[in-house]
């Protein structure tokens, strides 16, 4: 990984820092913060080597993926949610349109995994890692289901599960990896904590809410209120982190030593 | 470099100043001022951006090599970089006086 990252600098720039560079990055092990990071110093490096005035500073370049990411947090979360209700409430029959609310709130989301992991701090690449790619392939499974849902057959669609069964299993995902996107989150002290509490309570609750949608308890009243007030925390608290993500995108310098 | 006022730190500004401040009381390597600067503000410094940012405080001479120890390489400041640091440093404390000041004001 670490010289793959070292290929993307250009040729003269690794000749004179490539060995200290390369020394630096295994100092400690690599988190999706430090790859984000020397993608863009790379970038910067070879547009820098071409002469070229418009320069991208790699520190404004972060700020605008956390605030990219913070607005697509809220964003997907929103959609998400609002395709949720409104699907499982649509009694119409065919495809129901809020399907594809559904679909672009996890597009979304996929944008948030990526604009706000990379701010995780690298004390905890491993649970960084986990917390980024979970709810990530969560996101990617549940959005093949829904689009099988509404333009594959009823029957087998993929190995043997049904649409349904690729959606949930992806709605399984996303919310368990929501939760340690959340515990992550929390850990780090980079996001909101608040944001990050309420997310974890919101996938804690929605695990226990899936069963039932699943048919593996009785589905009465109580658990549709208690599915309504866990989406409003697991959705609460995307808005939460995203909001506090656009907010703290530039280092403070009022933090500095005296 | 010449005339009277140092060069500017430029573009980078931000990392570049923490950099510089992190040299100020002695020559340290790439891991040692990244850790340093998280120390101090609580935030990440990504080795992609300390690089991007030491390459051009070297260009500029507000920063120079040492040998080597290990592959890795220490900085230290040079003299235009402390006389660069102290103004930059000056400036920003004038600034945050005069929007304490302000802010006072504007609170009255």
């Amino acid at each position: 990984m670490r010289s793959l990252l070292l290929q993307l600098y250009p040729a003269s720039w690794r000749s004179r820092y490539g060995d200290e560079f390369v020394a630096l990055l295994e100092e400690r092990p690599l988190g999706p913060f430090d790859v984000a990071d020397v993608v863009l110093g790379a970038l910067d490096a070879q547009l820098h080597l071409l002469g070229r005035k418009t320069t991208p500073d790699p520190a404004k370049g972060l700020a605008m993926t956390l605030r990219i990411g913070g607005y697509a947090a809220i964003l997907g979360s929103l959609l998400w949610v609002l395709g949720f209700v409104a699907a499982s409430s649509d009694k119409s029959e065919g495809v129901s349109p809020w399907a594809f609310f559904i679909v672009a709130g996890n597009a979304a989301l996929l944008i948030a995994l990526v604009g706000l992991s990379a701010f995780q701090a690298r004390r905890y690449p491993k649970l960084v890692w986990a917390a980024f790619a979970l709810p990530f392939v969560g996101n990617v499974v549940s959005m093949i289901g829904v689009l099988a849902l509404v333009f594959a057959d009823e029957g087998p669609f993929v190995a043997g599960f049904s649409p349904w069964e690729v959606w949930i299993t992806g709605l399984f995902a996303l919310v368990v990896g929501s939760g340690l996107f959340a515990f992550a989150s929390w850990r780090t002290g980079s996001l909101s904590r608040a944001g990050a509490g309420l997310l974890a309570l919101g996938a804690i609750t929605l695990l226990v809410i899936i069963p039932g949608m699943m048919g593996l308890y009785s589905w009465d009243p109580l658990v549709s209120v208690g599915l309504f007030t866990t989406l409003a925390a697991f959705v609460g608290g995307w808005v939460i982190v995203g909001i506090g993500a656009v907010r703290s995108d530039r280092i403070s310098l009022s933090s500095l030593p005296g | 470099m010449n005339g009277s006022s140092p060069p500017e730190i430029g573009r980078f500004a931000e990392p570049a100043l923490l950099i510089l401040v992190s040299l100020a009381d002695g020559p340290k390597h790439g891991y040692a001022i990244m850790t340093d600067v998280e120390a101090g503000t609580g935030r990440p410094l990504g080795p992609g951006t300390l690089y991007a940012a030491l390459v051009r405080l070297e260009q500029r001479g507000l920063v120079e090599p040492l040998e080597p120890v290990d592959r890795r390489r220490p900085y230290r400041l040079t003299a235009v970089g402390e006389t660069a640091l102290s103004e930059q440093l000056r400036e920003l404390s004038a600034l945050a006086k005069l929007g304490l000041r302000q802010l006072n004001q504007g609170s009255r």
